[in-house]
């Protein structure tokens, strides 16, 4: 390789987005430091926004121009971008989300936003990037951040508690995945994707099964842990309960749509040539996910965990069209998430709207605000997956990749756990139409300007994708081709 | 039939559905006067255009065949609006309008002083319209509206008095026993059209006359028996008769005319006009004739210890019915239709003078509070010892001719039916004349004040009566006999003094212990001891099926179905599989112990199954 | 654009309903009167086109969706789905004239339920079919959770949500299935696909065709429902609000026989014959088990439930007959008992509106104080007990007779049925309306329910009397079906193609 070590001009417009946030995530912390204690910081969320706005328009000309940077370290096409922007994206709801609900907590501190702003930088360099070592730095980037978010509002012992958890878990599996990726490194003497591809698909120079084998478990057991799979789904109730429900939001949706880019990434670069060996676990666990997320879920009474729940399932889906192990797969896995995110996040930011949120909380809403039940409604609708909403969609793209790659059983096995998950996505819809309010039940906050936004948006996205999904499955399709 | 005149049959059935239809949507406006006029303007329209057209028709040596439009048309079955005369429903449809336009007349005085008279007529007129349909229908399946039709309209008219639960019971109980006989029909239609691929009486006629005789039970066979089913439904045969006697409830007029003289008689007229089926299938003649005799038995020894007059006659017309049916078994189906047509005008007349007789005796139905009548009402008696003395079957009455014709019919196929038939006849002469000396001689017993009833109710008895007595010599049967195969039996003129002979004793006996020594009666039933009570208690028939199919069905769905299979195993299946569901998703529950110790000890755990499988995934290369 | 309208109209005031009317209860009325009126005119105008050419697709539309996968929003007409679209035209009319006074949620959910079952009926994408066959539940859940009573044991949510998850637990898999079909055919196009099947380039082995067939038949079976997947059907319609019960009752089982009438034999032919024995004991089974069990039935509803039980064990016997009177009856029965039950449950919701139950032990005489509704609730009864001259018993005749060339014994035990059916449901008229303690208080039928009411009865009639009206559109398509079953078909099954030969003959 070339020993010039100054990136050209094109290298560093493909990393200008994950400088624009840095550099922001900076300026929302000197912007708060001009105002005192008590007052009022107005700007801040705009800051934040303006620096998600800038960044995702600089992943769009980035991506207008596929190609390596830094010594093939990254990699940005079209997957990379379509990635960028869905995390921005969730970004943007996120701070529209969260700023009214820490104002009304007092707690609206500038650290929030720069700290979403640089867990997207983190997760923008997963999705981005052509390297074992990279995938850690921007996992651990984007991990450390959310581990302090998810301890935001400190005051609220909880809160502590899931971050703690998060915490110790995440680092535990990051742990595996650093292992992972030095074995790899050991056996096959270097971390590029597209090397070890080249290495591990020669017969000839191709390492020891086994101990790729080995390097390969860890890696994938470290990615699963990233998107709450089984067997290492158990943190995410607790957290995306646990933690303050914009954060929650934003938690179950940001890094997950990363671990899942890079999955793809790495095990359809770097492992494919030994696709036939992790496919089957894969399959596995993708189903055990749905099962577990599913059913487990019948229990719960409380809506957030419901939704922490929920993503479990949700993950499985997803696994089951990356186990597809197809072009068609990885569309409908960039689909999903991408109506996932929308639909999730729309169903937080109701349930941010709540200080207490057991179900009950939730009954006779449709009297007292009949907007947001409505809205409410849209969301659980999609994520049962019925039709005219874009989750329908998605789980019908996923389903059908599995089909195309004659996964029948776990294609009906999972469609049937799907049916299962109705029940507890009625129970709430249930909730809210079916029940009179109770005596006495505290007025519900009156959503600010921008939840507003953020809810009508996603639920005008859920609708409008579950209605015309043309255009973004044409956008994830185009985007499904990887650069090798 | 592009060569016939065409002589719009449809009016016949049009005019009666017309007063039907005036009826009953104005008739609650309409005055008395009005709606009476209507009900019987529109059947006696109807009997004109039958006698204008049978006078266009004059032999009938072929059926006049007149269709319509076609009503279904699915595949190969095409099924017709069809009408259709021939010598058999010629007589019929005489009969039915004739008949039933004395009865309707007649109603118009009895039913003067009921409330829903309007309701009352417009039935009436409906069931003219479905039982004339029933008999100008030119297939099995318009046939079938007819029998349903008129079924339907037997319902509405025996539970007239709606606000008496019997009557309701009872409307239930013969709609519901005539669905059964009409599940053989339909049945019989679906094996017809298996087997000859059409319903059209021609088309399946002139099949069956094709095929050879079934000696020993075949399809044909099977055909006629389901036929058979349907007949004893409608026609309140062994074992389905239970539902006839109940049907009392209704009106009398309603008892004349559906359960005596027209509607009931229609199984007797289904298969009589079948008999080219049934000619090929020995085994049902038999069946018929042997259902036919047990009834005719049964009913005539229950009718002796009825006490309530409409029931006796009730029992009788079973028993008469019988007759009908030993005639069609024995192969004299000219016979049984002229039974049919002798029975129409006495026992018509039987039950509109019971009738005159209640409406004199303000309700009164129990024979043990009549009696002594004889003078308080000369007309009634004179008209009802016309029609007992017929019904007895005494020379030269209507009843006398056709009964012998079945007779001697019967001795000529098998003798021992014969002599049931007398003994038969000797019964229903003793019931008849029992009731009669009941009813009109002794001492009156009752309280209300008889009174004698007003023209328009007796005029209609009085033409009955003349029917009755000189009814006999209506050609019925030379005018039959081109349809059916010669009957040859050498009219032995002792077999006939001997019927007529079981006959006077008949009256001998009833008048020697109702009218010579009265209060006799109950000795002799003591005497008898159980056979008096099995008889009295009807033989406790309608308990039997109560216990046999009644209770077992409507408990079984309760217990077994309801309670059983739709809450343990239906809604039991889903909840099971509700709760495993659940109970799995608790103990997947479980593992969120909330714990990071286990949380972790599961991710490792987590890894090194990983590990241990792709390890070994990689050392099975 | 006839069926556009019919279509589009009720989407178009549903939406109004839940925003622009949402306050004004009248005009919502109105509003929703007017689109279902119109939509039922524009059904009916579609008619003439139809009988031209019943097996040509009428009033055909299609326009690209998604581009991939390749789905069309493709609708059209033809002899078999004709009726069917009217009489669901027909009832929402009924329904709406039902509820007046009703909020403009509860209209709206009405006209959006219309909407999904005219789509149903007139789907000639797979992919749109579901879509429309999925998009019916979400009214009901609506309805029937918010409008809906309770009754005795189940609470309207339960039965809600048991009618929910049951009824999308039954069809996910039809969605693997089709998706299945899609893959290897290239298309949703139920229309293609049919065509590749006639020229053979679109083959199912058996082995494939089975798991496809039940997926297929597991959701239509529930939708129906079919012995025993009615679990969620008693306390849906006992709870339901009258306006819903009428349509629910009316036609949403009809969802179910029209997709095994219209998919399950013509794509799988081999499948369904081989099954064709178990089904149709199957629909014995509900035939006689319902009408058994609604003998006893203490409520009209949940009475009429378990006889709808029934009369659509007939109409699944008569498809799976396999004989062209059997899928006539099936296709005539699907209309008639629209028909005849819609209007039963007009009248149950009368009687319910009068007394505030529909437990027939709270009636008894009502006949001499309210003869108009005695009589309509009579012909009614007599209509669905299978009353010759009445619509259901063409359709019942017709089912026996297919049932009888498939298999005699079929044809006598289902004949049973019928006369269960007389014993239910005069029982319940005798017990309503009859007997002693003549009812005073009960008003009689009002004019507007008169107006509801009025065209059923005259339907029943018109359609008992000459069928011939409407059965030949059908029974043009129901031959062509037919003959599709026999296309490609690696095997026979014995029985059917024996009957024929002898129809035949």
């Amino acid at each position: 390789m070339g020993t010039n070590v100054m990136p050209s001009g094109e290298e560093l417009l493909r990393f200008l987005p994950e400088m624009i946030l840095a550099i922001f995530a900076v300026l929302v912390m000197l912007w708060e430091s001009r105002h005192d204690e008590h007052g009022e910081r107005p700007g801040m969320p705009a800051f934040a926004l303006i620096g998600l706005g800038l960044a995702a328009a600089a992943s769009i000309v980035a991506g207008a121009a596929p190609g390596y940077a830094f010594r093939n370290m990254l990699v940005v096409d079209s997957f990379a971008t379509f990635f960028r922007l869905l995390l921005m994206g969730i970004g943007a709801m996120a701070v529209m989300t969260a700023s009214p609900f820490l104002r009304a907590r007092k707690a609206e501190g500038g650290e929030y936003y720069s700290l979403i702003l640089l867990s997207l930088i983190g997760q923008s360099l997963m999705a981005a990037s052509n390297e074992l070592i990279m995938v850690f730095i921007g996992i651990e980037i984007s991990s450390i951040s959310s581990y302090v978010l998810a301890g935001y509002l400190k005051d609220d012992k909880r809160v502590n508690e899931s971050a703690l958890k998060y915490f110790l878990l995440g680092s535990f599996a990051t742990g595996f995945l650093l292992y992972g990726v030095s074995w790899i490194y050991g056996l096959t003497g270097s971390t590029n994707l597209n090397e070890i591809a080249s290495i591990l698909g020669n017969a000839d120079i191709a390492p020891d099964a086994v101990l790729t084998g080995a390097a390969t478990a860890l890696i994938l057991a470290g990615l699963c842990f990233k998107v709450s799979a089984f067997p290492f789904q158990s943190w995410a109730p607790d957290v995306y309960q646990g933690a303050a429900t914009p954060v929650g939001a934003f938690l179950s949706a940001a890094p997950k749509a990363a671990a899942f880019a890079t999955l793809l990434r790495v095990f359809l670069t770097a492992f494919d040539p030994m696709a036939d060996r992790w496919l089957p676990l894969l399959i596995v666990v993708a189903l055990l996910t749905m099962v577990i997320g599913n059913l487990a879920a019948l229990w719960q009474t409380d809506v957030k965990r419901i939704l922490g729940y929920s993503s479990i399932a949700n993950a499985g889906y997803v696994l089951v069209a990356v186990a597809a192990h197809s072009t068609l797969g990885i569309s409908a896995v960039l689909f999903y998430l991408a109506a996932y995110s929308v639909m999730n996040f729309g169903a937080f930011a109701v349930v941010s709207l709540r200080e207490e949120t057991e179900l009950k909380d939730f009954e006779g809403l449709a009297k007292r605000q009949p907007a947001t039940a409505a809205l409410m409604t849209v969301f659980m609708a999609s994520l049962i997956g019925l039709p005219m909403t874009a989750g329908f969609f998605g789980k019908f793209y996923i389903f059908q990749s599995a089909i195309d790659a004659e996964l029948y059983w776990l294609a009906g096995l999972g469609l049937l756990t799907s049916a299962v998950a109705a029940f507890y996505y009625l129970r709430v819809i249930a909730a809210m139409y079916m029940k009179p309010s109770p005596e006495g039940a505290p007025e519900m906050a009156v959503p600010a300007a921008s939840q507003q936004a953020v809810m009508f948006v996603a639920a005008a996205l859920t609708i409008g994708f579950g209605i015309f999904p043309g255009w973004l499955l044409d956008w994830a399709t185009r985007s499904s081709g990887l650069l090798r | 039939m592009p060569n016939q005149p065409d002589l719009q049959l449809w009016l016949i059935l049009f005019f009666p559905l017309l007063g039907a239809l005036i009826n009953g949507t104005l008739g609650r406006r309409l005055p008395k006067t009005v709606i009476s006029a209507i009900a019987i303007g529109t059947v006696a329209l109807s009997f004109l255009w039958v006698v204008r057209s049978l006078s266009e028709l004059g032999q009938l040596d072929k059926p006049h065949i007149e269709r319509y439009f076609n009503s279904i048309a699915s595949g190969d079955l095409k099924i017709g609006f069809d009408l259709s005369v021939d010598r058999l429903s010629s007589i019929m449809l005489l009969v039915v309008t004739g008949v039933g336009t004395l009865i309707h007349v007649y109603a118009v005085g009895y039913m003067d002083h009921e409330e829903g008279f309007w309701r009352f007529f417009s039935y009436l007129n409906l069931f003219m319209f479905f039982m004339l349909i029933l008999v100008l229908a030119q297939n099995f399946l318009l046939l079938f509206v007819g029998w349903e039709g008129v079924g339907l309209c037997s319902y509405l008219l025996i539970g007239f008095y709606f606000l008496e639960k019997f009557a309701g019971d009872a409307a239930k109980k013969a709609f519901i026993v005539n669905r059964v006989g009409d599940f053989g029909f339909s049945l019989a239609m679906l094996l017809m059209v298996v087997q000859f691929g059409s319903l059209d009486m021609t088309t399946v006629f002139s099949t069956a006359s094709k095929l050879p005789v079934e000696t020993s039970g075949g399809v044909v066979t099977a055909v006629a028996l389901l036929l058979v089913v349907g007949a004893c439904g409608k026609s309140a045969q062994v074992p389905l008769y239970v539902w006839l006697p109940d049907a009392m409830a209704g009106p009398t007029p309603v008892s004349a005319l559906i359960h005596a003289a027209t509607m009931v008689t229609a199984g007797v007229y289904v298969v009589a006009r079948s008999s080219e089926v049934f000619l090929k299938a020995p085994v049902a003649m038999e069946v018929v004739a042997v259902i036919g005799m047990i009834t005719a038995v049964v009913a005539a020894l229950i009718g002796t210890a009825q006490n309530d007059i409409k029931k006796v006659f009730a029992y009788s017309t079973v028993s008469q019915l019988g007759y009908m049916f030993v005639g069609l078994g024995v192969g004299a189906f000219s016979a049984g239709i002229f039974h049919v047509v002798t029975h129409a005008f006495f026992k018509a007349l039987l039950f509109l003078g019971a009738g005159s007789v209640i409406h004199a005796l303000h309700g009164e139905q129990d024979l043990s509070n009549m009696g002594g009548l004889r003078s308080k009402i000369p007309i009634m008696y004179w008209t009802l010892m016309t029609a007992a003395v017929a019904i007895a079957g005494v020379w030269p009455f209507a009843g006398f001719h056709s009964k012998d014709a079945i007779l001697l019919a019967a001795h000529a196929h098998a003798p021992w039916m014969y002599w049931v038939g007398v003994v038969t006849a000797g019964l229903t002469a003793f019931y008849v004349f029992r009731a009669m000396f009941l009813c009109f001689f002794g001492e009156y017993r009752g309280k209300a004040h008889p009174h004698e009833s007003p023209a328009i109710m007796y005029m209609p008895l009085v033409v009955l009566a003349l029917l009755s007595v000189g009814g006999g010599y209506l050609p019925v049967m030379d005018w039959l006999a081109p349809l059916y195969p010669a009957h040859e039996h050498p009219h032995d003129m002792s077999l006939i003094l001997i019927s007529v002979g079981f006959a006077m004793a008949g009256i001998f006996a009833a008048y020697y212990i109702y009218v010579l020594n009265p209060g006799s009666a109950d000795g002799y039933a003591k005497s008898l001891g159980g056979v008096y009570r099995a008889i009295a208690g009807k033989f406790y028939v309608d308990e039997a099926y109560d216990a046999a199919i009644v209770h077992p069905i409507e408990q079984g769905s309760r217990a077994v179905l309801l309670d059983g299979v739709e809450d343990v195993v239906v809604q039991g299946g889903v909840g099971a599989t509700v709760g495993v569901t659940r109970w799995t998703g608790g103990m997947l529950r479980l593992l969120q112990s909330g714990n990071i110790r286990s949380y972790a000890v599961y991710a490792l755990l987590g890894a090194v199954i990983f590990l241990g499988v792709m390890a070994s995934s990689g050392g099975a290369r | 654009m006839y069926l556009l309208i019919a279509l589009f109209l009720p989407l178009v005031v549903f939406l109004a309903c839940l925003t622009a009317l949402r306050k004004s209860q009248q005009m919502a009325f109105t509003a929703s009167l007017f689109a279902a009126g119109v939509s039922l005119l524009a059904s009916l105008a579609m008619i003439p086109e139809v009988m031209q050419n019943p097996t040509k697709l009428s009033q055909a539309t299609s326009v690209n969706w998604i581009p991939y996968p390749p789905i069309h929003f493709s609708v059209g007409v033809d002899g078999l789905s004709l009726w069917l679209i009217a009489v669901t035209a027909l009832l929402t009319v009924v329904a709406v004239v039902m509820s007046s006074g009703r909020d403009s949620m509860f209209l709206g959910w009405l006209l959006l339920l219309e909407a999904g079952i005219v789509g149903v009926f007139a789907a000639q994408d797979l992919f749109l079919f579901f879509v429309f066959f999925e998009l019916t539940l979400l009214p009901v859940l609506f309805l029937m959770g918010q409008y809906g009573k309770d009754s005795g044991k189940a609470t309207s949510m339960g039965a809600t949500i048991k009618f929910f998850v049951f009824t999308f637990a039954g069809s996910v898999l039809m969605l693997a299935a089709m998706t299945y079909l899609f893959l290897k055919a290239g298309t949703f196009d139920y229309q293609n696909i049919l065509l590749q099947v006639q020229a053979g380039s679109f083959r199912l082995s058996p082995a494939e065709q089975m798991p496809l067939f039940l997926a297929f038949f597991l959701a239509f079976a529930v939708k129906t429902p079919l012995f025993p997947f009615h679990a969620w059907q008693a306390d849906a319609y006992a709870t339901a609000p009258s306006p819903l019960g009428i349509v629910m009752a009316g036609l949403m089982g009809k969802l179910g026989t029209y997709g095994l009438l219209r998919f399950c034999l013509p794509l799988f032919p081999n499948a369904a014959r081989e099954c064709a024995g178990w089904i149709n004991g199957l629909a014995i089974l509900a035939i006689l088990y319902g009408a058994l069990v609604a003998i006893v039935q203490p409520n009209i509803k949940r009475l009429l439930a378990f006889s709808s039980l029934s009369h659509l064990g007939f109409v699944v016997l008569g498809i799976f007959s396999f004989h062209i009177n059997g899928l006539d009856g099936a296709a005539y029965q699907m209309v008639c008992h629209a028909v005849t039950t819609g209007a039963l449950f007009v009248l149950a919701g009368v009687l319910e509106e009068r007394k505030g139950s529909c437990e027939i032990s709270a009636f008894g005489g009502l006949a001499s104080r309210t003869p108009w509704l005695a009589t309509t609730f009579l012909i009614a009864a007599l209509a669905s007990s299978g009353l010759p001259a009445l619509n259901n018993f063409v359709g019942e005749y017709l089912i026996l007779q297919g049932a009888a060339f498939a298999g005699f014994g079929y044809a006598a035990a289902a004949g049973i049925g019928v006369i269960l059916s007389a014993v239910y449901l005069l029982w319940m008229y005798q017990r309503t309306f009859l007997g002693p303690n003549p009812d005073e208080a009960t008003a009689d039928l009002s004019t507007q329910e008169a107006i509801a009411i009025g065209p059923l009865i005259v339907l029943m009639i018109w359609m008992g009397v000459s069928s011939g009206n409407f059965l030949p559109v059908q029974s043009a398509v129901n031959q062509k079906i037919l003959q599709q079953t026999k296309m490609n078909v690696e095997f026979r099954v014995a029985a059917p193609v024996a009957a024929e030969a002898v129809h035949g003959n």
